[in-house]
């Protein structure tokens, strides 16, 4: 009753630039997808950190990928927010935004859990998600994925291997 | 060697196991609906466990005392009976989901969506037997169907087709998708406890079929839990999340139950955090009685909404089967005597077994209540488990090489095994067994992997070689033949324990 494929990656929406997307906007590159939103506390200010280190320990095989993040709170952040955020904590990432149902579309083809949590004001308001990492080929298949528990070690080990090895026709070991 | 009583506890389950199709002969719990520990998927499932641990700690050697057993465990574990439940209980409407009941819908696929604790036993089940007996029975397609169509009601076959690793996958995905913080039972009801037959399930799936998916979800889980905390104010597991507002709720009554099912199964993974709490926790559930016996505080259900809840809480039950495997040899034997003073054992058809009984305490005050899955299941479950049992169970695995070992595969029902183990540097298999005279069968044994000549005694008497085609005499009336590449020993009339050695 399931998918070969456990996710069909797919999205469409608006870069950090104003600029209309989809997954195959980047076909020619590896991909690299986290879901997450800018006013996000702890989870994402993390994963960015360490994103941005292991894509500098990467060397020059890391233009081979190209990293995205997608915001699970397209109503606080629009391309603008995205890009300011970003340019301060990854500047190598990719924001992504767009409507609610982009949105919900982009989760859902992920399978990402991300809810918004009732707090006292309406601005203040948090999101929970799931923090993991999707490694996408550029033929726009998924390859493997990287749970927030992995080490930073793990994920420049994941990723090298994933890059050195080439497409192939059959998704990697995941870690 | 087993004793009389757990023999007793394996004979009973067995007997469960042969019950013929929809009768549930003893296992009926207080509730209805299947809700709650009253639903046979729990005695299925830990029945199952129980052989698991039995097998592997006590009767190596002898996976045909198992075998057939657990096929037969699973097979009522997929009938409809079983699992139908969730038809009803997966459109939400229950105090912890009621608001979302517009967004759910009736489902009658029972894994596809939440429903943890079914989903994870079928999945830990059939891996579970795979691993122990080397049979893929289940990872053929469709191998673990659920299927139910009624001439009554009408439409169409309600069919959906799973196998092991469909299952496991399935499982795996929707753990990811909700930040590894584990799959609900209920719609909305996250509880810590249920995920941990999953996380079983992955690490069999791990062993079996290679990955790493055990450690990457373990990992995850600890860190999703983090930030809700495993233990509540008192000290105690908090029983559940709840999904949507990502809160928790704690164990605010002290239920037994909330620290005894979840600390025993995530001993598994987690051992060092269980034990270093077991102590006080177990301390404040325990209630102390007369000439050694142990019981269980009794404590009220939290007020809910609406009519009171009519449920097994299994609190004696879990509570025993914690200190099994926390090797807390003191508690779990004053917990017994308290069992086998208090809450009249039974033998039925050579089975050991704890009758139903709702009244909570005799006129003396003491603890008397007992429902199906502690008095079928759970008591034989902490009888047979040794120290660490599941925690040997999954970070000791066996080696394919015993796969190639002397061992028991075929045990004719009349015969009961006391102990079965292969020594691999003496190269000597030894067996006791002894023969039921309320069965009707041959008395016989198959042993596999003995090569073509082995040496045979019985009872300490000389060894004899039996290596040709014809029958064998090693005396005492047992006498040995061959089956292909199999020997087949007829064990002799007579209920004496007897003690085999074979040298292949």
């Amino acid at each position: 009753m399931t998918d070969s494929a456990p996710i069909q990656p797919s999205f469409e929406g608006l870069d950090h630039y104003g600029r209309a997307v989809t997954e195959a906007t980047y076909r020619s590159k590896h991909l690299l997808v986290l879901f997450g939103f800018t006013h996000c506390k702890a989870v994402c200010p993390r994963a960015l950190a360490r994103l941005t280190r292991v894509l500098d320990s990467l060397g020059p095989i890391a233009d081979q990928l190209q990293a995205l993040y997608v915001t699970v709170d397209p109503e606080r952040d629009t391309p603008r927010v995205m890009r300011a955020y970003l340019a301060e904590r990854a500047p190598r990432v990719i924001g992504l935004t767009g409507t609610r149902t982009q949105i919900d579309d982009a989760k859902h083809a992920f399978r990402i859990f991300a809810r918004r949590v009732p707090s006292a004001t309406d601005e203040d308001y948090d999101v929970p998600h799931t923090a993991i990492t999707y490694l996408i080929d550029p033929r726009g298949r998924y390859r493997t994925h990287f749970s927030d528990a992995v080490s930073e070690e793990e994920l420049l080990e994941g990723l090298r291997a994933a890059l050195t090895e080439g497409v192939s026709d059959q998704p990697s070991t995941r870690i | 060697m087993l004793t009389a009583e757990q023999i007793g506890h394996l004979r009973h389950f067995d007997n469960l196991s042969r019950q013929l199709p929809n009768d549930w002969s003893l296992m009926q719990g207080k509730g209805i609906g299947q809700d709650d520990f009253g639903g046979y998927r729990f005695q299925l499932a830990y029945m199952a466990y129980a052989l698991a641990l039995t097998h592997v700690h006590r009767l190596p050697a002898a996976p045909g005392a198992f075998k057939a057993t657990f096929e037969r465990l699973i097979e009522k574990m997929l009938s409809p009976e079983v699992w139908m439940y969730w038809r009803d209980t997966s459109r939400g409407g229950a105090v912890f989901n009621a608001h979302l009941v517009d967004q759910l819908k009736e489902e009658w696929d029972p894994v596809v969506r939440d429903n943890i604790m079914y989903s994870a036993y079928v999945q830990s089940m059939a891996l579970l037997y795979h691993y122990l007996f080397d049979d893929d029975r289940y990872t053929l397609p469709g191998a673990l169907t659920f299927a139910h169509w009624s001439f009554f009601w009408g439409g169409a076959e309600r069919r959906f087709e799973y196998d092991e690793n469909s299952l496991n996958e399935h499982i795996y995905w929707q753990m990811v998708e909700n930040g590894y913080v584990g799959v609900a039972c209920e719609p909305n009801c996250i509880f810590q406890i249920c995920n941990q037959p999953a996380i079983l399930g992955f690490r069999l799936h791990d062993l079996i079929h290679g990955g790493t998916r055990a450690s990457e979800v373990t990992r995850a889980y600890e860190q999703a839990w983090q930030q809700f905390g495993r233990l509540d104010a008192n000290g105690h597991y908090n029983m559940m999340l709840l999904q949507d507002g990502r809160a928790v709720l704690p164990n605010a009554q002290r239920m037994p139950w909330v620290d005894a099912w979840c600390g025993a199964l995530m001993n598994m993974w987690n051992r060092d955090f269980v034990r270093t709490h077991y102590p006080k926790q177990i301390n404040e559930l325990l209630q102390h009685g007369e000439a050694g016996a142990l019981s269980v505080h009794v404590n009220e259900r939290p007020e809910t909404p609406g009519p009171r809840v009519v449920a097994d809480s299994c609190d004696f039950g879990w509570v025993a089967t914690w200190a099994s495997e926390m090797g807390d040899a003191d508690t779990l034997r004053g917990l017994l005597t308290h069992a086998d003073r208090y809450m009249t054992p039974r033998w039925r058809d050579g089975g050991l077994y704890y009758p139903r009984n709702d009244a909570e305490l005799n006129g003396a005050g003491q603890r008397t209540m007992m429902e199906p899955l502690t008095g079928n299941v759970l008591l034989g479950y902490a009888r047979l488990n040794v120290p660490d049992g599941l925690w040997r169970l999954y970070n000791e695995p066996w080696s394919r090489a015993r796969f190639r070992e002397p061992a028991l595969v075929e045990i004719d029902d009349d015969v009961d095994v006391y102990q079965a183990t292969y020594d691999a540097n003496e190269r000597r298999l030894r067996f006791s067994i002894r023969r039921r005279t309320d069965r009707n069968a041959d008395g016989r044994v198959v042993v596999r992997n003995l090569g073509t000549a082995p040496r045979w005694s019985m009872n300490g008497a000389d060894a004899v070689v039996a290596d040709d085609l014809g029958v064998t005499s090693i005396g005492g009336g047992a006498r040995i033949s061959r089956d292909g590449a199999d020997f087949v020993l007829h064990a002799p009339e007579g209920a004496e324990l007897r003690t085999f050695v074979v040298e292949p």
